[in-house]
């Protein structure tokens, strides 16, 4: 090599990053070129005085910033929780438990419920055709207006407007009321806020002895968007963990699903019983499985059932 | 393998087990384990942060908007990369938008007029090996204007990827791989913040 090549090189040598037979070059070249001896030590120089400017956050700003990441997380996400913490990170644990378990965001949950429910009631109980007529003053913020029919202004100076409303309605019972079921059985399929569906799901998981129970937590596990969602049928199809139908469904989340938490709770699920079934969907996992955590699992499980980790 | 250098590996690989673990916890919704998470990694973020855009407000910007994305979109997170990597990619994409902005805008000025007179906003960080010999710190305050100069006359690429090699001690693979580009450009881009600054500061060192 000669002066201006191994010149080019030096700040790469100085970090290391030259292949080693170009290493070698600039260093069999260094040891006999004063110049670039002298162009090494400008280099080492250079980055000693970088390094004398080097920042560290000082304890007070970390401090800081932690403080206000909690504050922002929970201003963020908690517009109506109750505020019973006192430390940031208090805060940031009701938030955080907020966004995950929404069952302590009563508002929400509940005024999406409630929602649901004007619908299922009202299919039940108001006869299809039936208008009410309201007046202005009865148009109340709590009205939604979801569409104008018409709007017919007449000689006196009014007008009559023709419109379509849901009105927020809060229902209550016990998770054994059918009707409170059924409506909990919609909300588990509510695709607008997964909020709802987790709370749903999570209540749906303990009273899952029927057949449409099971069918929903099923469905919520191939097919819902959220992973909490999918976690909480999880928990609720335990119970069944033996079932051919529920053991098949396992097998395919396990296959497709692209949530790592998910799939390994679906392994700890499928080896609670010895199953040869379930051994070529566990080698077939271990053999396209890119998450490292999972593949181990599936290897010890397979293992555990004395079958051979791959397929042949 | 030596006995200790297996031990390393050993303690590395549980330590990515445990970090695993942690992220899973997070996924599942537990809050002590993003509070984990984010203390494992705060410090090195609020550093590059700092180091990269030289303002405390900037890295405070930085340090809730990464971390809120973090927060966000952990459920995305699918191990297809380490953590490091992940946090990392969100992280340099941040700070490059407020370079890029920066050099818009012009660089700020450090010194700050407020009510209570001139405020020096680099006070919020620590120097390392600041001293207390006022001719040293005279030489200090020239090295650090003229460093900040050099540093101003890098593109926001070059200065991202000098920041991750010099003071973050990432390799240049890494530093392509997290910037979306190949080890060749980055060295390239090394190479030439290297040479830019040594002609800046060329009468200095």
């Amino acid at each position: 090599m000669n002066c201006d090549a191994v010149t080019k090189a030096l700040p790469l040598y100085y970090y290391g990053e030259l292949t080693g037979e170009v290493e070698e070059g600039v260093e069999d070249h260094l040891q006999s070129c004063a110049s670039c001896q002298a162009e090494l030590e400008r280099q080492r120089a250079l980055a000693a005085a970088l390094d004398s400017q080097a920042l560290t956050p000082g304890t007070e700003l970390l401090a800081e910033c932690r403080h206000e990441l909690a504050r922002a997380i929970y201003r963020e996400e908690t517009p109506v929780v109750r505020r019973t913490a006192s430390d940031p990170w208090g805060l940031f644990r009701e938030a955080f438990h907020a966004l995950w378990h929404p069952g302590i965001r009563i508002v929400q949950p509940a005024g999406a419920v409630a929602m649901l429910a004007i619908g299922f009631f009202a299919a039940r109980f108001i006869p299809v055709g039936s208008f009410s007529r309201i007046t202005g003053a009865d148009v109340t913020p709590d009205a939604i207006v979801s569409s104008i029919r018409s709007v017919q202004p007449d000689n006196t100076g009014r007008v009559q407007i023709s419109l379509d409303e849901t009105r927020r309605r809060v229902i209550s019972g016990r998770l054994e009321d059918e009707n409170i079921r059924r409506l909990l059985l919609a909300a588990a399929r509510e695709q607008d806020n997964p909020g709802v569906r987790v709370e749903s799901v999570g209540l749906l998981k303990d009273q899952c002895t029927s057949a449409d129970t099971r069918a929903v937590l099923l469905e919520a596990l191939q097919n819902d968007p959220n992973p909490g969602v999918r976690l909480k049928a999880l928990e609720g199809l335990k119970r069944f963990a033996t079932d051919p139908e529920v053991r098949r469904t396992l097998a395919q989340v396990l296959l497709k699903d692209q949530n790592a938490g998910v799939r390994i709770q679906v392994i700890d699920l499928l080896i609670t019983r010895q199953d040869p079934a379930t051994i070529g969907v566990l080698q077939t996992i271990v053999g396209k499985e890119d998450n490292d955590y999972v593949r181990m699992r599936c290897q010890k499980a397979l293992r555990e059932m004395n079958a051979s980790i791959g397929t042949f | 393998m030596l006995p200790d250098a297996a031990g390393a590996v050993s303690a590395r690989a549980a330590a990515k087990l445990d970090e695993a673990a942690i992220i899973k916890a997070v996924q599942r919704g537990d809050p002590d384990a993003f509070e984990q998470l984010v203390r494992a990694y705060d410090q090195s973020v609020l550093r590059l942060a700092m180091n990269l855009l030289r303002s405390p407000e900037d890295a405070r910007d930085v340090y809730q908007e990464a971390f809120l994305r973090v927060y966000r979109n952990i459920h995305t997170f699918r191990f297809d990369c380490s953590f490091h990597t992940w946090l990392y990619r969100i992280v340099t994409n941040i700070c490059l938008d407020h370079l890029r902005k920066r050099k818009v805008r012009r660089e700020e000025a450090a010194i700050v007029e407020t009510a209570d007179g001139p405020v020096d906003r680099m006070d919020s960080f620590e120097e390392e090996g600041a001293d207390a010999d006022p001719e040293r710190r005279l030489w200090n305050n020239q090295l650090s204007s003229r460093i900040q100069s050099a540093l101003g006359n890098l593109t926001p690429r070059e200065r991202m990827v000098f920041e991750l090699r010099h003071y973050q001690g990432m390799r240049l693979r890494a530093i392509g791989d997290m910037l979306g580009t190949s080890e060749e450009a980055a060295k390239n881009c090394l190479f030439r913040a290297t040479q830019k600054m040594r002609a800046v500061l060329g009468d200095l060192i």
